[in-house]
């Protein structure tokens, strides 16, 4: 797959047999390595673009396409979250059990590699990240910072193509959104990833090359 | 709770059964001639004499078994003997003397004994009748050393079966040279039930593990122990569903991170399944000190050894695995077919 593009044709999503229309036919094309922003009031059904577009859910009708391929048919959603896409939350969303470390390693559990493996590849990626010192501490000891930084370790472990971020600078500090945002951008350029952002934020917005506002379930420009 | 209720109960009767081959093994009992019908459990003495008439018999002795009532609190197997019963020859006399036919006289085992604070020269009271205790002697048994054996006549009139007794006893020539023991022992039966129509003669070792005192033992056993493992996997379901319900929010971060429905489901399983062995390794532990607790108790002192044998551990452990496996499906099903989405948002 290496023309890994993202397509959504005539997606709509409702709610509560039918009353409440999260999106209404939505037309969207994101080249592979495009970084977007996707901005909005609250419910104007960015996040659930945003999860359609990760396979987290299924539309009511349309089609997603990743690579031509439509979700849910050519390829299982399952697979799709597990092997294409890394996912980024305001909430962070780390096991609260799980080390930094192993917190890393999830994703890794649903594909085929060896322990060894997976451990060594979760410190790199918490060394990238400058976190590797805090691999062993539980995410309530970690600062919120950290637990970011972790949590964006953890959606790189399976080397996804595409990266989706879930307002995830909604629970950070001006310092901490701004480190966070120079790694996700550092990301995307040296890795040729597809970088999709939610964002109330406008400063956030227009460091995006390109910027998608909704309304009412509609994209606006 | 469950598997310590298995372990104790299914210990307990399986203890009983061992105890009664142990009876049979020392007394040197090949056969014991009983009644083809499972209601009607008595047989007339006068066919022992029918028995000892067969050049393949060496011994047989006529034995009546009954529970009795010694006191309130404790009550205990009676075996009516003959006073000449080659089955004697197994006990070891500790103090006094064997009883005689015809007397209202008991010898007891020393446990028995020693929970009825009882010695020879001593009085039992035996359903309003009193006996003297003659001597105590030590079986080679959990059964013997806890009953109390009294002259079959005095037993046949306590139990109002007079002329009548529960089984025979046969003890067999020796096993001619170069003949095979299934052969002779079915060679012995066969004679023994041509020699008296209507009654059944069945090889000592499964008369053990056959008899109406092991079957009640074992289905009280398993049918308690089947309740409580209901139970049991009632309490693991619940605690499973309790745990999705709770960690529903970690379930569809799985999910989201690319686990599949079955990665979820075989999750939540291994996790029922640990607690089931967990909580079955705890049972074995439980069971076990119920046995140790058994084996003291006056009123079931007489009827256990404390031995927990393999195949029980083994079997209490694969209980506990299938109850783990049993209560976690549903609960694992239902976690499994979480919405990423909706589990996500869930607080």
């Amino acid at each position: 797959m290496t023309n890994a593009k993202l397509q959504v044709r005539g997606l709509s999503k409702s709610y509560d047999g039918g009353r409440i229309e999260a999106l209404r036919g939505v037309d969207l094309s994101i080249a592979a390595g495009e970084y977007v922003a996707i901005t909005g009031p609250s419910g104007s059904g960015k996040s659930t673009l945003l999860h359609l577009l990760g396979g987290l859910d299924s539309p009511t009708s349309g089609d997603v396409l990743f690579a031509d391929t439509q979700l849910g048919l050519g390829i299982d959603l399952d697979t799709y979250r597990s092997e294409h896409v890394g996912f980024i939350f305001q909430a962070f969303y780390l096991m609260p059990t799980l080390r930094a470390v192993e917190n890393v390693q999830v994703p890794m559990l649903g594909v085929k590699r060896s322990g060894v493996d997976r451990s060594k590849r979760a410190h790199q990626l918490l060394k990238e990240l400058g976190v590797d010192h805090r691999a062993n501490q539980y995410p309530s000891q970690l600062s919120a910072g950290e637990r970011q930084r972790v949590a964006i370790a953890r959606a790189l472990a399976n080397e996804p193509q595409i990266l989706l971020a879930d307002e995830p600078t909604g629970n950070l500090d001006s310092v901490n959104t701004a480190r966070t945002m120079e790694i996700l951008t550092n990301i995307q350029r040296e890795r040729g990833m597809t970088l999709i952002i939610v964002t109330h934020e406008d400063d956030i917005a227009h460091a995006a090359p390109r910027r998608v506002r909704m309304r009412d379930g509609k994209i606006e420009n | 709770m469950a598997i310590g209720a298995f372990v104790g109960l299914v210990g307990f009767s399986n203890a009983f059964e061992q105890a009664w081959m142990k009876m049979y093994s020392a007394s040197g009992t090949d056969i014991a001639v009983i009644q083809q019908t499972f209601l009607n459990t008595s047989l007339d003495e006068s066919a022992t004499s029918k028995v000892r008439a067969l050049p393949i018999v060496a011994q047989a002795t006529p034995v009546i078994y009954n529970v009795m009532d010694l006191t309130p609190e404790v009550n205990a197997l009676a075996y009516g003997w003959k006073a000449d019963s080659y089955e004697l020859q197994s006990l070891h006399m500790l103090s006094g003397k064997l009883f005689r036919d015809g007397q209202a006289e008991v010898i007891l085992g020393d446990l028995i004994a020693q929970n009825l604070h009882k010695s020879a020269g001593d009085t039992l009271q035996i359903q309003g009748t009193s006996f003297t205790v003659s001597g105590i002697f030590h079986g080679p048994s959990a059964l013997e050393a806890g009953a109390v054996i009294l002259p079959l006549d005095q037993l046949q009139q306590l139990s109002s079966l007079q002329g009548k007794v529960s089984t025979i006893h046969v003890r067999l020539q020796p096993l001619p040279h170069g003949e095979a023991q299934d052969v002779y022992l079915r060679q012995a039966e066969a004679q023994i039930e041509a020699a008296l129509p209507g009654l059944r003669a069945v090889p000592a070792e499964e008369r053990a593990s056959n008899n109406q005192f092991v079957h009640l033992a074992h289905a009280s056993a398993w049918g308690t122990s089947s309740i409580a493992l209901l139970i049991g996997i009632l309490g693991i379901a619940n605690t499973m569903a309790m745990s999705v319900f709770e960690r529903t929010r970690e379930i569809g971060i799985l999910r989201a991170l690319g686990w599949k429905r079955w990665h979820v489901l075989l999750l939540i399983q291994l996790e029922a399944v640990a607690l089931g062995l967990c909580g079955g390794c705890v049972g074995i532990l439980l069971g076990y000190a119920a046995l140790q607790i058994l084996a003291v108790l006056p009123q079931t002192a007489g009827s256990v050894v404390v031995t927990v044998h393999a195949q029980l551990l083994f079997e209490a452990l694969g209980i506990a695995l299938l109850a783990g496996l049993f209560a976690g499906l549903l609960p694992a099903w239902r976690g499994a077919q979480l919405s990423p989405v909706e589990a996500l948002h869930h607080d």
